[in-house]
């Protein structure tokens, strides 16, 4: 089948530094002086997007995420390089973009769907959807100067993600929602996933990028410096901000598509989760070194054929500290009926430096393909360390100290 | 290149409308009056002038001077508007440009379609002054007016398309236009009959296309004539400055985006 998207060798080069442009250089004549200073704002970036399949793009500020999304949506011309989109496409660069606040939500559901490719009748076919969505019902009427942030921000995600595009760009555009709505924004994007839409997520929030995506593309000052699985591209993105010198990195091999189509099916449901301290009650504080229990409760409404647990520890950048499953801990777990209800119990040593952690959990069917449910930040605690160091892990240390030779003068008896 | 670009506008028509209608209901939203402001805007200007002429400095018009003044600052009206608006239409609407891609040409089309319903209503109202006035109606002259507002809405759109892509680049462009429409007015027999023009300027006068739009509307409404042969040149130069504004508006399309 034929990629969605395909971006072969792209680059875009902005000048900088010089305020108004010469009549020759409107009529796009080479018109550059000694002086003129260069930006690579997308410096030879190559990737492909399949349908149905969503990508991730992360990267500092600065790094050309946004110039991607716009070279994509035809906002902006490459400067070499070739780019092709198959199918209708719809852009979340900016919710609401086109909006005009004096109109009201209903006048703006038909210009702003307008603007994103829609017929007016498919409009008026997906009007109470898009309204249900955006969870407006009321203010139907009113002029969107009137609405708040978060309704403005649902009401922009509910038309460009009832579009039906073929491609959906969305861009840090979650971030405004409260919880319930981003979770019915997951829910939409795997909806739109399932019938073949591909997704380019562009997100500061490695939780929504593990959360969403298959794979991630890493940019870094307007270079691919990574591509692989989406949870590796968070990985590897908390290691180029550590890594200023990341842009000699070699791109490596894309991983194997283990998430890809991943979905809950919501079969059972993640009841409780604990953080259980050596006195046996809930705990948000932990010292680092201490042994704690983490409980997981969950509720099973279909029968479980030996799921896998997994848990996530994140530390205070977002980065993974530890990530595992039952199956890499090479534990069994039982087959579930319908109806049951079940703890799971790890023992911990929380053997961190201190700061703020969170953690997601998920249960997932015993081929990987789908999960019962997932968690994401269903706990987060504060590890308080007695010697404070920087980096991930408290490796324990003791320290001891032996004079091979001393020059010291010593001092006359 | 040209003809597909015109393709995609019939595509997009439906954004085209959209916008221009987005465009009107936005420009009389919260105000009291309304679409009366149509009316308002040419009514006052001939209001003023009607004082001038025929109080301080009597002028021989054939008509009443209110009709006659009135005929021409409608259309007059629409045209300045129009160009002003065109010539805005990119810079006001920048967040838009720089996030979503439709052919931008969309945006001073639908600028100009958005004031045409100023022009209408306005327009309206000098059916109400004929009636008052007894001017006699010429049915077959009338059948001529279409023909002369598109050609002024040919040249308002040649000009505003090279307006706004001009204004992206250099904001002097704004203030160039209102200089240049303030000027322009008093180029045009506009508050004052063509005839007080002396006959060694004309040759050069008719040069201004909107002269013979001007003419060829009250040569139809007010004295019940066809137009001369002048709208000719009126149609010729607005074709030429159509083919450029929107020849040079497509060269220069894909830079608006990189320079917010």
């Amino acid at each position: 089948m034929a990629p969605a998207i395909l971006f072969n060798q792209v680059s875009k080069c902005y000048r900088v530094g010089r305020g108004l442009a010469s009549l020759f250089a409107i009529f796009g004549k080479q018109d550059y002086s000694e002086t003129d200073k260069f930006h690579w704002a997308v410096n030879d970036v190559s990737f492909e997007v399949q349908p149905g399949e969503a990508l991730a793009i992360i990267g500092p500020n600065g790094a050309g995420k946004t110039t991607t999304l716009k070279l994509l949506s035809r906002v902006t011309q490459p400067t070499s390089g070739q780019i092709q989109v198959n199918g209708r496409f719809s852009a979340l660069i900016e919710l609401g973009a086109g909006f005009h606040p004096e109109l009201t939500g209903r006048e703006n559901v038909y210009l702003n769907g307008i603007i994103l490719g829609m017929k007016r009748s498919e409009i008026r076919a997906r009007f109470d959807q898009i309204v249900d969505f955006a969870g407006i019902e009321q203010y139907l009427d009113t002029p969107v100067k009137r609405y708040s942030s978060g309704m403005y921000a649902r009401l922009g995600f509910a038309i460009a993600a009832h579009v039906d595009p073929d491609v959906l760009l969305v861009d840090e555009v979650l971030a405004v929602g409260d919880y319930a709505f981003r979770m019915k924004c997951y829910n939409r994007m795997d909806e739109l996933r399932a019938k073949g839409t591909s997704l380019l997520f562009v997100s500061h929030n490695m939780e929504d990028v593990r959360r969403v995506c298959d794979r991630g593309i890493v940019l870094y000052g307007g270079r691919k410096v990574f591509e692989g699985i989406a949870a590796e591209a968070v990985a590897e993105y908390a290691n180029a901000l550590r890594d200023n010198a990341s842009s000699s990195r070699k791109s490596r091999k894309v991983g194997e598509n283990l998430l890809a189509q991943k979905v809950m099916t919501h079969a059972a449901r993640i009841e409780r989760v604990e953080m259980i301290g050596a006195d046996g009650i809930p705990i948000r504080t932990v010292r680092s070194g201490e042994t704690v229990h983490v409980e997981v409760e969950v509720q099973f409404f279909e029968d479980a054929e030996a799921p896998v647990f997994a848990s996530a520890f994140y530390g205070p950048n977002g980065e993974v500290v530890y990530d595992t499953t039952t199956r890499l801990l090479g534990v069994s777990t039982p087959n579930f009926r319908a109806g049951d209800r079940a703890v799971i119990r790890y023992e911990l040593t929380m053997n961190l430096i201190d700061g703020l952690y969170r953690l997601t959990t998920d249960l997932a069917y015993n081929d990987l393909s789908c999960y019962y449910d997932y968690v994401a930040d269903a706990l987060s605690f504060v590890v308080v360390a007695s010697d404070p160091a920087k980096g991930i892990a408290n490796l324990q240390t003791d320290v001891s100290f032996e004079m091979i030779e001393s020059q010291a003068v010593r001092e006359p008896i | 290149m040209a003809v597909s670009s015109l393709g995609a506008i019939s595509e997009y028509h439906e954004l085209l409308f959209a916008w221009a209608s987005r465009t009107i209901r936005a420009r009389y939203q919260q105000s009291v009056l309304g679409g009366l402001w149509a009316v308002l805007q040419p009514a006052a200007t001939v209001a003023i002038f009607t004082i001038i002429f025929t109080q301080f400095i009597p002028i021989d018009t054939g008509v009443p001077y209110v009709i006659f003044a009135y005929t021409a600052m409608v259309p007059w009206t629409f045209f300045a508007a129009s160009i002003s608006d065109m010539g805005d239409s990119l810079i006001i609407n920048m967040n838009l440009v720089s996030k979503i891609y439709f052919p931008r040409q969309i945006l001073p089309i639908a600028a100009l379609l958005a004031r045409l319903m100023d022009f209408c209503i306005a327009g309206s109202i000098l059916v109400l002054l004929m009636i008052y006035y007894q001017v006699p109606f010429f049915a077959l002259g009338w059948l001529f007016i279409p023909f002369i507002l598109i050609t002024q809405m040919v040249l308002a759109l040649g000009i505003g398309l090279t307006a706004a892509a001009l204004n992206v680049f250099y904001r002097d462009v704004k203030h160039l236009i209102g200089l240049g429409l303030q000027l322009w007015l008093y180029a045009t027999p506009i508050v004052y009959p063509i005839d007080v023009v002396p006959e060694r300027f004309l040759p050069f006068y008719f040069l201004n296309p909107m002269v013979g739009i001007i003419e060829a509307y009250r040569a139809i409404v007010l004295r019940a004539e066809l137009p001369g042969p002048y709208i000719f040149i009126s149609v010729g130069i607005a074709t030429v400055v159509f083919i450029f504004g929107y020849w040079f508006f497509k060269r220069v399309e894909s830079q608006f985006a990189d320079l917010v």
